[in-house]
């Protein structure tokens, strides 16, 4: 079932096309990736799918309401990590839970639960009494995606929520969303931290200049558009300026280099398939010894940068 | 819970600074207490209408509780701007709310401030007033007073919020303006015995109605001016309110 489907959806300011004839659909219980360049469409795109901003032409039903007609009736039913940041000013972390989940009509008893709960999932209980403007940035980010959670609802978007927090509350935090995923919730994600996207996501569309250039799943993504792989090794015997250039003549490689200081030898290839056992078969016969190899796997960055530019071009 | 409810009792939470309600009421007890006994001397006791005489200090006593309308006006374009600022507006508008209920709630807040404020202040100017003693009729006009006054000045304050770039700017302008609403209204001085042109711009002034109204409510006076002021102050009122409404609307998230 869809829980999101657009169909031919522009939006325009003024002269700039934000998001230019768009399709797509979000399936139940998926993480859908939305990724782009800074100014791609995709704050837009989010603008428009929970009703702040309507769209030009075009359709979007989100939960099977129509964006342009129902906004009230889908609004009830999403929670939205918006990228700028906010906060009720002069209340204290647990006051802004509580009130959030007031704001929701969630029950006294069910929102004091939650609030409690929340406060220890995004470690914020010592801050508990502390007012939301004295806390440091990446406490009130945590704090802006804890209140999401306080009340109910069947779809999130998140505008690159992670942004200004450490490393860890980032690990928590994705972790919580893909807890409650598990439990039905489906999430409409943007991110420019593509480790996140490729961590979280189940499908990605990577949009420009507001139009998706491409929509598949994290590996199949890499698959199709990160054609080169890197293989790394080390001989025991150190540098050897003849493997190299035997190397260098195998079809199945692009390029190879050796770092002189940590002594590796770094091939970048179509098909490490075909690469590593003629290099095991080059070594023997210039009688030398591969003591350590590994092969890296394509990242999703490289996948993003590729579609970009291809697009580009 | 309605949804506007949840979102006056939200207002009334967040953003209110308590330091500056605080202020907001002693600055009418201000003129009621220090300005009203110190004129007491120079200014003599004259007719208000309908053969009511009273002191400079009763007179200026009553206009200090409507000076409370003009500062929960200020409070409405207050809230408007902390929201816009701490990114709470957008928030908002991504719940389960519509444009509409979020400017009624801050109307709304803006009258519990007002009229709290005006009936908190009324209650200390007691004394000065010698124990009012309110008629229904009384009740009703000094009610319709200071809720016509809430509505005008909270709307006005919030149309020009919309208006203005920033929270600096909010508070210079909106302090002129309320200053030229003040000094030239009857807050001060009865407006017919105030110099041309001043007498003019005052009754043009909604405070000059608001002040009239609550006076003719609360020493039952009748003047022919009355039911004119009434109705003005209501067109005006229902008018700034659509202004703010339209200038709301506008804002671009």
């Amino acid at each position: 079932m869809s829980v999101i489907e657009v169909s031919h959806l522009s939006k325009v300011f003024g002269e700039k096309v934000a998001v230019d004839d768009v399709s797509f659909e979000v399936r139940e219980g998926e993480v859908f990736g939305f990724l782009g360049p800074n100014g791609a469409g995709k704050t837009t795109m989010i603008k428009v799918l929970t009703t702040l901003i309507p769209p030009n032409s075009g359709e979007a039903h989100v939960l099977g309401f129509d964006v342009k007609r129902e906004g009230k009736k889908i609004r009830s039913r999403i929670g939205v990590v918006q990228q700028q940041e906010s906060f009720d000013q002069g209340l204290s972390v647990e006051s802004s839970l509580n009130l959030h989940g007031l704001l929701w009509d969630v029950s006294g008893k069910e929102r004091r639960k939650r609030t409690a709960d929340l406060l220890d999932r995004f470690g914020l209980r010592e801050f508990r009494k502390t007012k939301t403007e004295d806390l440091s940035i990446g406490l009130r980010r945590r704090l802006q995606v804890a209140r999401e959670f306080v009340h109910d609802m069947d779809l999130l978007f998140l505008d690159e929520p992670t942004v200004g927090l450490d490393a860890l509350a980032r690990r928590t935090a994705l972790d919580f969303f893909k807890e409650a995923v598990k439990d039905g919730l489906t999430i409409f994600f943007t991110t420019h931290i593509l480790e996140e996207a490729e961590y979280l996501c189940n499908r990605i569309a990577v949009i420009n200049n507001g139009k998706i250039l491409v929509l598949d799943s994290p590996s199949n993504l890499k698959r199709r558009f990160v054609a080169t792989r890197s293989v790394e090794f080390s001989l025991l015997e150190g540098y050897s300026p003849e493997l190299l250039k035997r190397l260098e003549s195998l079809e199945a490689v692009q390029r190879i280099s050796r770092d002189e200081s940590s002594g590796l030898y770094k091939a970048s290839t179509k098909s490490p398939e075909e690469f590593i056992p003629s290099l095991y078969r080059l070594a023997g016969e210039t009688g030398l010894h591969v003591s350590s190899i590994y092969v890296t796997e394509p990242s999703l960055e490289e996948a993003f940068i590729s579609i970009v530019k291809e697009n580009g071009k | 819970m309605n949804p506007i409810i949840r979102l006056v009792y939200r207002n009334l939470r967040a953003n209110l600074d308590r330091i500056t309600l605080f202020f907001e009421l002693v600055f009418p007890l201000f003129f009621i207490f220090v300005q009203g006994f110190a004129f007491s001397g120079i200014v003599p006791p004259f007719e208000l209408g309908s053969g009511r005489v009273i002191s400079y200090p009763v007179f200026l006593a009553a206009g200090a509780v409507t000076l409370t309308v003009i500062n929960g006006g200020t409070n409405a374009g207050t809230q408007l701007w902390f929201d816009r600022k701490n990114g709470m507006f957008e928030q908002i508008l991504l719940g389960p709310f519509s444009r509409a209920q979020y400017i009624l709630s801050i109307i709304l807040t803006t009258l519990i401030i007002g009229i709290a404020g005006s009936l908190l202040v009324f209650a200390i100017a007691l004394p000065v007033l010698g124990g009012a003693e309110l008629t229904y009729r009384g009740i009703l006009l000094t009610g319709a007073a200071l809720l016509l006054g809430t509505i005008f000045f909270g709307s006005f304050a919030l149309a020009l919020s919309v208006m203005l770039k920033s929270s600096e700017s909010f508070q210079i302008v909106s302090q002129f303006f309320f200053f030229i609403f003040l000094f030239t209204s009857s807050v001060f001085y009865p407006a017919e015995r105030a110099p041309e042109p001043i007498r003019t711009i005052s009754f043009l002034n909604p405070l000059t109605y608001t002040t009239d109204i609550f006076r003719a409510g609360l020493f039952e006076v009748e003047t022919p001016f009355l039911p004119i002021e009434i109705t003005l102050m209501s067109i005006l009122a229902v008018t700034m309110f659509t202004v703010a409404v339209s200038a709301f609307r506008r804002i671009k998230v």
